[in-house]
This record gives C-alpha cells, structure tokens and sequence, in this order.
C-alpha cells in the first residue's frame, strides 16, 4: 500500500484506526488530537502544512494541535524549514499518556487540602436552614463515576455490602479496584449473582461462601449495591445499554425496599458450589415447605400427647 | 403395627441407638427428642449444618436424620462434605426433609451414598420403623 493511498483509507469507518482513535480519547486526547497522533504514527515524518491537508483539518487548528501533543510529550518536531513532526511509538506513548494522568491525579491529591484549608477560611453562609441529611440523590453517569462513587462506598463501608447484579452487569468493572476492594472488605459481604458456568468470573476471588446464584426467575434488569443499609446505587441502564447510568442514594425507603427484596432473594438462593438441583430446593422453601413441617410438628405432639400425656409446656412447644 | 415392625421394635429398643438430629426447626427437634427417648435411644440435636458435621466427625451414630433445608450450611452441604472425606457411605444418614424436591432427585442422593429418606409430614411410628431399618440395614 502507498503512503497515499494509506492516507486516503486512515479514517474510514472499517479502518481499525477509527477504533484507535476512540480508544485514545481515553487517554485524555481530543478525536483530532488522536487522529493527528494517529497519522504520524503511520505515515511518519511530515510537515505542518501537510497534515492538514492530509486530514482536513484547519492549518491554525492543526498546529495548536501539534503544540498540544509535544506538550504531552507523544510526537516531536524535527528542525528545519519548514519544521516537520513525527510521533513517538505507540507503546511509550501511552506509557506516557499514563503516566500524565497519574500526575494529574497525584497534583489534584496535593491541592486538595490547599482547597479544604481554603474553603475553612471562607465563614459559612447560615440562612438557609433546610435539612439535608436525608433523601439525596445523584445521577452518575458513565462508567467512571459510577466506579468512584462505588470505591467510595466499599472503602467506607463497616457493617455490610450487598451486591446484586448479574456478570454481565459488572464485566464494565474488569480490570478496576472495584473487586479487590469487594475482596478486601472487613464489612460482611453479600453477592447475588448468576455465575454462569462458562467464562471468566468477576467476583472469582471472592469466597463462594459469601456468594449466592441468582436463578433464572430472579434475574431481572435490575443492578444494585448496598452499603450498610444506609446507601445504595442502583443501575438504571441494565448490561445491554452502551452508556452506564446509575443513581445513587441515602433515601430510606429505597434502601430499605431494595435491602428486603435483597434478603428475600438471598434467603431462597444457594450457594455458588451446589448443583442445579439443590438450587432448585433452594428456591422451594415456602409457605408449602413451613406447612409440611407444620403438619409434621402435629404428628409428633399428636402422639406424645396420645401416648405419654405430655403437654405442650413440658415439651417446650411454641404457638404458631 | 405388623408382627414384623413390633419385633423388629422390640430388638431395637433395647438397643439404644445413638441418633444425631440435624435439623433447624426447633419444635421438631424438642419433640422428636423426647420421642425417641422415651422410646429409650439417645438423641443428639444439632441446629445446623455445620454443627451436625463437627458431630458426625467426633462421634460414631447409629442413625443421622439430616434435615436439607436449613439456612446458610444446608443438608446439601453436609451430604457434599462427607462425600468429599469418603465419610457418606460409613455413616447411616436419612435424608428428613419437607421440601418439594422430586423422587428422581432424592433417588440421586440415595445413589451417592445417603442410606435412605424420608418426606415430612410422616407419621410417627413410621418414622421410628425407618429409623430402626436404616439402623439396621
């Protein structure tokens, strides 16, 4: 393939590169910082004037751009006249996208308590008086602060954390902190989930004994997580939806509603290591099973009764 | 009561079978524990799963009436940690349960090692009767 005719299929919709592209936004790139990136990377050593003609974007445009990325350290300029930039390797690159971000982050850590000290400094407005300890909400919105706000609550958790949700609902939380932190949670942990038999599972170094299948009754569209039955987030968009969506909550009639259908659900589920089978009883421990053992108990004081005279108080039994 | 059934009873009693109940419905136990000690065997209650196990390793029964459906560590759990040690088939084990599970699954267990069951309700002398041919099988 000629460079030109590479140029002229870079950015169409069946080239990887468009893929690229998006994924490189990730990394704290515009599109069209990717895409200059991007073209470097492939054609190599090119001027100014050249890129923006091979991507149509404007010459002013294109060199902020340009000046953007030797910012960040991923393309570099050759001297000369006209200047001419060509693009780091993809594997340093994204080393050091990375590590930007890292020091982004580690800087915003710093000034955090330079605002907090600030902020103390700034006397507190009192006229409004209205209460707001309970019932807030917050919309999360995409996947990053949804996984923010559920580190946030696993970390602070001290009592117990209840999950439910099927694999499917979690597998957008691979590769994060969210599993270990579930792992090493002090609070006692409850998982629900339906742990198909094939496939890699999310919450496999968790302990089986903390987690319990969902069946297919129970696996409906509904996410949520927990937190020491005074927090929960609840997914609004289930695993088929491209964007994650999540509303948080302190409400107590959300929590408590969610908390019951959560010990209900888990009350009649099983344990990840039992066969279909005893699932299946599992499931069965109703108002026909409490009735059997009912009519069970009767048998047994029918005939004590009938043939040793015992009452019921010497046999320590309760009234239903 | 047939001729046999009294026999037999009569044999057993003065055996004095030793008898772990596993089973977490309270009232079943108490009653069944004065029953069958008034019926001169031992009985030994444990209140769940966990508990009947520690017991079956520590001392040798005559006849275990496990219970299936018991929170958290279940009858399931037990029958699967004995089979896991080879201890299944050593120990007389009546599978006492008053889930709906079917025939066909209850036959599996009797065919991984579990000497035989027993649906709740049951009438009482019936229930010794299996008692004592478990025991004696």
């Amino acid at each position: 393939m000629t460079a030109e005719s590479l140029e002229e299929n870079m950015f169409e919709s069946d080239n990887p590169l468009n893929e690229l592209n998006r994924l490189l936004i990730k990394y704290d790139l515009t599109p069209n910082q990717a895409k200059v990136y991007l073209y470097l990377s492939k054609i190599g050593i090119k001027t100014a004037s050249e890129i923006s003609k091979s991507l149509k974007i404007p010459r002013t445009e294109t060199y902020h751009l340009l000046s953007t990325l030797q910012q960040k350290g991923i393309i570099f300029s050759v001297f000369g006249k006209p200047t001419k930039f060509n693009a780091v390797g993809i594997d340093e690159s994204i080393v050091i996208l990375v590590n930007n971000e890292k020091n982004r982050i580690a800087e915003l850590e710093i000034g955090k308590a330079d605002i907090i000290k600030l902020w103390k400094t700034i006397p507190k407005y009192t006229g409004n008086k209205e209460k707001l300890e309970d019932n807030k909400f917050q919309t999360l919105q995409g996947r990053n602060s949804i996984l923010v706000k559920l580190e946030q609550m696993i970390k602070e958790s001290s009592e117990n954390i209840l999950v439910l949700g099927t694999e499917s609902d979690f597998k957008k939380f691979y590769h994060t902190d969210f599993t270990n932190l579930l792992k090493k949670t002090k609070s006692e942990l409850k998982i629900l989930t339906d742990y198909p038999n094939k496939g890699i599972h999310i919450f496999e170094d968790v302990p089986s004994k903390k987690i319990k299948k969902l069946d297919d009754k129970s696996r409906e569209d509904f996410c949520f997580i927990i937190k020491d039955d005074s927090e929960v987030i609840f997914f609004i968009s289930n695993s088929r939806s491209k964007d994650m969506i999540a509303i948080w909550t302190d409400s107590k009639t959300f929590v408590i509603t969610l908390r019951s259908l959560f010990s209900l659900i888990w009350k009649k589920a099983h344990h990840i290591d039992e066969s279909n089978a005893e699932s299946l009883l599992g499931s069965e421990i109703t108002y026909e099973h409490r009735l059997r053992e009912i009519e069970q108990e009767k048998n047994i004081l029918n005939y004590l009764q009938k043939n040793f005279k015992l009452s019921e108080n010497k046999l320590g039994v309760k009234n239903e | 009561m047939n001729k046999n059934l009294i026999i037999k009873n009569s044999r057993i009693d003065s055996d004095h079978l030793n008898i772990l109940i596993i089973d977490d419905n309270e009232q079943i136990t108490k009653m069944l524990t004065t029953f069958l000690e008034l019926k001169k065997h031992k009985c030994t209650v444990a209140n769940d799963g966990k508990q009947g196990l520690i017991l079956i390793h520590e001392n040798k029964y005559d006849v275990v009436l496990l219970d299936l459906a018991m929170p958290e560590f279940d009858g399931y759990a037990v029958i699967k940690a004995l089979e896991n040690e080879d201890m299944l088939k050593n120990n007389k084990i009546i599978v006492f349960t008053a889930s709906t599970i079917t025939k066909d699954e209850l036959d599996q267990l009797v065919s991984r090692g579990v000497t035989s069951y027993i649906l709740k309700p049951i009438d009482i002398d019936l229930l010794l009767s299996r008692i004592i041919e478990s025991a004696t099988s």
